[in-house]
């Protein structure tokens, strides 16, 4: 194998599967990265075979062949190479040489034989959706994913493609974000899953280089294909990234019946506002007892935070609203979490009494339901 | 014939000598007491097959003129009381009189004794209960009482003794028991012509602690510094030497307890120090202390044991706080002392009192520089020159404080214009760790070439004096302080500041209980159900509320705001099964939140994941602000620390 490719455009297609590889692999050559030298390309392909990602990069290639080496020792050599032009060559005994300039490395790898290879599945699900638009749905709504690994189900972000529409919904029991969006789905077509955490933040990540991404997805596997633009800014990425995923197996809860339907009071507020109004009032809290109060009376919404360590405060905002006085009080990061991941400048906030749930709505089908606190 | 007779005297004491001495430690203590009253500043105890052939203790006090010598052999014969009224005054140890007679009816007994301005001494013997005339004898000032055949007369107490080994072992422990309450007097004990320990006159307690129980336990001890209290009418006055928190045994063995220097056994004093160690201590571990306690004399009842062990304090209850807050306050002095270390040079030495200081450094330079200049090694400069800049706020402790508080200390600057640049390896890791205000203050002096000093004029980013060396195997962390180095259990650490937290949060007045959008179910055994129902207001108070759906199965619709849901079933679930278990005793709702806290901690520390190398110091701030830092909620200490000095021993340095 033989490649010669452009420092930066190597740089960048490793930092694109750099992420799968966990610090601590239990068989080496998940450490590794798979490079395989076609015809005017070379393909990078990581996994820690509950994800992979594969990606290609530009590159003359006057050798086919492949070759594993260990990914994060490459990605440093290779960023800190001194010359644009850098010339890959791998020798029998799995050892390539990289040369650059004036430097020559050799670095010892691992047989591509031994990397496990990419699940190819038959998809039984496939959907072409816009990538700002599905990373915008998935940033709405990923910060409510649990963390707690006990609630496995939990863990991910769901996807339900059902009745000409697309839904994304996280919870961690305490606060539920959903939000949908049209599209068509076809009887045979529609159906849901589970995009495991640690995938919905690498999917995150990659999402925005191009112009489409399109899931494939059955009951145990799901796979992003997300175009990279070739245009704007050059990283001499081409066609597709390839990302391939288990999915969190179970049945996600049924979340539909825990969204209010009584709430009765409303007000609208803008965004930014609100967010600032919570985060101030949440200053002198801590983090033994992170709790704010909002109250809602007579054109105003008043935040208050109190704890015995710091002391109290009280932030105001005039709002439109003539309803009965309501005091709820809240875990303030859940409020400030979709307040921030979303982008529209109001918000619509409705609550009840003080042991219902408030929600968070925006008009492009955006919820947000936070289960109150409960002070005694 | 009358039934009833007036026993001979030498009965009557056999009998009060089955009470006094009831074997051979108890002769030893009688003898020892005596000398002490007698005011001797040495005395010699020597014993031979655990004391049951000889028991010898020699003393330079008072002594006895002929007359005395005699008259001290009758029962109920004494020098130290002469009235009902004195017992409430006893000042002495010995107050009955009935100790020698007893002990001289059954053995054979020897007494020499001299006043010191007499010229000769009495010898007076007492062979199977007959006294021998009273002659004269040559000999050093003070008393000589022998001993002999113990129990020679009662061949019934003898077979109750147990083996030499076990008396002599007791005899041992008293005569270090007495010797630790009187570090003013020489103490020698002899057992079979071997000598088990000399102790000479000492100038304090931990002095003589080190010489009786080792100098290692005596360095680790700390001080408890005499605090003196009135009390209707009375001073009381307490101190002696403490472990320090976490250090603690399986028995209370080591908790030894003085009044008016006398060792007792007291359940009012061993609860107090048990109590006032309760967060310092794991359940079940007993403090080590070395405690004395002054009370008026009219206070204490010594007269309700013959062997004089117990006592009875009248103002029990007043005497069990004193002791508590003495204690406490003595510990958490300590926790902070400790925790000081870690404090940036900045937090204990603000702007407006550099000044103060300059001048006092200036002071103190010409006493400073001489040390160092001609010191060829440059590793003796940090500690010579930190030590007489110690602050005037950090109150030099004695000994192991102290060399502390000197390494903490900055070198002051007409040091570092003294030393020679370049020559202090050694200095300059120091000096970047404690970024003295100095440089702010006033500019350092550009002849001074000092390649690290631009580096410590800027502000640390942490609050901690502390720097990350690494993290080992994933679970410690390797920090470099100012005197050392400290390895972190970042897993104990990290269960502490949760442990605290949640603490914390169960104290605020305001508790929040997080509602949940999909209720937990619970499924409870009939017992554990039962035991839900009779408790039923105590689950609220947690930030639990959950509903019957079913026999023996709940809904969980809230839980404490602090945890994650699936874990807070488990939680619940001990927390059940502890309060059932206490249900049959009195049910203490703290104990039963306390154990279940600690298992609380355990779990969520089981899903949480450990701090990566960015996370570390964080944590170890939080960690030291901590009440409790020193360990983690079930006492696994959370750090230890090697310092510099110990390193350079290790090394050969």
């Amino acid at each position: 194998m033989k490649f010669k490719i452009n420092r930066d455009h190597f740089t960048s297609g490793l930092q694109q599967v750099l992420n799968v590889v966990g610090t601590r692999a239990t068989m080496p050559i998940l450490s590794n990265v798979l490079i395989n030298a076609e015809d005017g390309h070379i393909t990078l392909t990581t996994t820690n075979l509950d994800l992979g990602i594969r990606c290609q990069i530009r590159s003359e290639v006057t050798e086919k062949g492949t070759i594993t080496l260990p990914v994060r020792k490459l990605a440093t050599i290779v960023r800190d190479l001194p010359s644009l032009d850098v010339e890959v060559e791998t020798y029998s005994n799995q050892q390539a040489k990289i040369s650059s300039g004036t430097s020559t490395f050799r670095i010892m790898g691992i047989s591509a034989d031994e990397f496990p290879p990419l699940p190819t599945f038959a998809d039984q699900h496939s959907f072409m959706l816009r990538q700002d638009e599905l990373e915008r749905m998935l940033k709405s709504v990923s910060y409510a994913q649990s963390s707690d690994e006990t609630r496995y189900i939990m863990n991910g972000v769901y996807f339900n493609f059902e009745d000409e529409k697309l839904t994304l919904a996280a919870t961690d029991g305490r606060r539920l974000a959903v939000m949908s969006k049209e599209l068509e789905v076809t009887e045979e077509n529609a159906g849901s899953l589970i995009l495991p955490a640690k995938t919905v933040s690498e999917v995150e990540r990659l999402l925005g280089q191009g112009e489409t991404v399109r899931i494939a997805f059955n009951d145990r596997q799901v796979a992003f294909e997300i175009s990279s633009a070739t245009d704007s800014d050059d990283k001499g990425l081409m066609d597709n990234i390839y990302l391939v995923s288990k999915v969190v197996e179970g049945k996600y809860p049924n979340y539909r019946q825990v969204i209010p339907k009584e709430n009765d009071q409303h007000l609208k507020v803008n965004r930014e506002s609100f967010l600032s109004c919570v985060r101030r009032a949440a200053l002198v809290t801590t983090d033994k007892n992170h709790a704010i109060k909002v109250h809602v009376h007579d054109n105003t919404l008043e935040i208050t935070g109190e704890s015995s360590e710091f002391g109290n405060s009280n932030v105001t905002l005039l709002v439109e609203y003539n309803g009965p006085g309501v005091t709820v009080a809240f875990n303030p990061n859940y409020i400030i979490e979709p307040l921030k991941a979303l982008t529209r400048d109001e918000v619509i906030f409705e609550f009840k009494d003080e042991l219902s749930p408030g929600v968070i709505r925006t008009p492009d089908s955006f919820l947000c339901v936070i289960m109150p606190l409960r002070l005694t | 014939m009358p039934r009833i007779v007036q026993l001979p005297d030498h009965v009557a004491n056999q009998i009060a000598a089955g009470e006094v001495v009831e074997r051979p430690v108890a002769v030893v203590k009688e003898l020892v007491e005596n000398s002490l009253d007698a005011g001797a500043s040495r005395i010699e105890i020597e014993f031979r097959q655990g004391g049951k052939r000889l028991i010898r203790v020699t003393d330079n006090g008072g002594g006895m003129d002929p007359e005395d010598a005699v008259a001290c052999l009758e029962r109920h014969a004494t020098s130290k009381i002469s009235s009902a009224d004195d017992l409430n005054h006893i000042a002495s140890f010995g107050f009955r009189g009935e100790a020698l007679p007893s002990i001289a009816s059954v053995s054979d007994f020897l007494l020499r004794s001299r006043p010191p301005e007499a010229e000769v001494g009495t010898e007076v013997r007492v062979t199977r209960g007959r006294r021998s005339q009273p002659q004269a004898c040559g000999m050093s000032p003070g008393t000589h009482i022998e001993v002999a055949r113990l129990f020679n007369t009662v061949p019934a107490r003898r077979k109750f003794l147990k083996t030499d080994r076990t008396e002599a072992a007791h005899i041992t422990h008293l005569c270090r028991l007495l010797a630790v309450a009187h570090p003013e007097v020489a103490f020698t004990l002899i057992e079979n012509g071997r000598q088990v320990f000399r102790s000479p006159e000492c100038a304090n307690l931990r002095e003589r602690v080190q010489e009786i129980y080792g100098q290692r336990l005596g360095q680790e001890l700390l001080e408890l510094k005499p605090a003196e209290e009135s009390h209707a009418g009375g001073t009381y006055r307490v101190w002696g030497l403490l472990g320090e928190p976490g250090v603690g045994r399986a028995t209370r063995a080591d908790m030894l307890a003085y009044v008016n220097r006398r060792p007792v056994d007291s359940r009012v004093l061993q609860y107090a120090l048990i109590e006032a160690y309760h967060s310092y201590l794991p359940s079940g571990r007993y403090p080590v202390a070395y405690l004395f306690i002054d009370v008026p004399p009219m206070t204490v009842d010594v007269n309700v044991h013959p062997a004089k062990r117990e006592v009875r304090f009248r103002e029990e209850e007043f005497l069990r706080r004193f002791i508590m807050e003495a204690v406490l306050e003595q510990l958490r002095h300590a926790t902070r002392q400790t925790l000081k270390r870690a404090e940036r040079v900045e937090d204990f030495t603000p702007a407006p009192e550099a000044e103060n200081e300059e001048a006092e450094d200036g002071a103190e330079a010409p006493e400073a520089a001489p040390t160092v200049q001609p010191a060829p090694a440059p590793r003796t400069v940090l500690p010579k020159a930190a030590q007489p800049t110690e602050r005037p706020g950090t109150a030099p402790a004695p000994s192991r404080e102290r060399s502390r508080s000197a390494a903490r200390a900055t070198p002051p600057p007409p040091v570092q214009k003294a030393a020679p640049a370049r020559s202090q390896a050694v200095e300059t890791p120091a000096r970047r760790e404690t970024p003295a205000p100095a440089p702010q203050a006033r500019p350092t002096p550009p002849t001074h070439p000092q390649p690290k000093a631009p580096a410590s004029s800027e502000p640390a980013p942490s609050r901690l004096a502390w720097r990350l060396l690494g993290i080992v195997q994933e679970r410690y962390a390797w920090l470099e302080t100012r005197e050392g180095v400290v390895c972190l259990n970042l897993r104990a650490a990290q269960e502490r500041v949760t442990y605290e937290r949640i603490e914390a949060s169960e104290r605020e007045a305001e508790q929040a209980s997080q509602t949940l959008l999909f209720p937990l179910s619970l499924e409870l055994s009939p017992l554990e159900a039962d035991t839900v129902e009779r408790h039923r207001d105590f689950w609220p108070s947690l930030g639990f509320t959950f509903e019957p759906f079913g026999k023996h199965f709940y809904r969980i619709s809230s839980i404490p705001s602090w945890f994650e849901p699936e874990a807070a079933v488990d939680y619940l679930h001990d927390l059940i099964g502890l309060v059932r278990e206490q249900g049959s005793r009195s049910f203490k709702a703290d104990d039963a939140r306390d154990s279940a806290l600690r298992l609380a901690v355990r779990r969520i520390a089981r899903i949480s994941p450990l701090p990566n190398e960015a996370e570390v110091l964080p944590l170890a701030e939080s960690l030291l602000r901590c009440r409790q830092p020193l360990t983690s909620p079930d006492w696994r200490p959370t750090f230890f620390e090697v310092r510099k000095s110990e390193i350079d021993q290790r090394l050969g340095l």
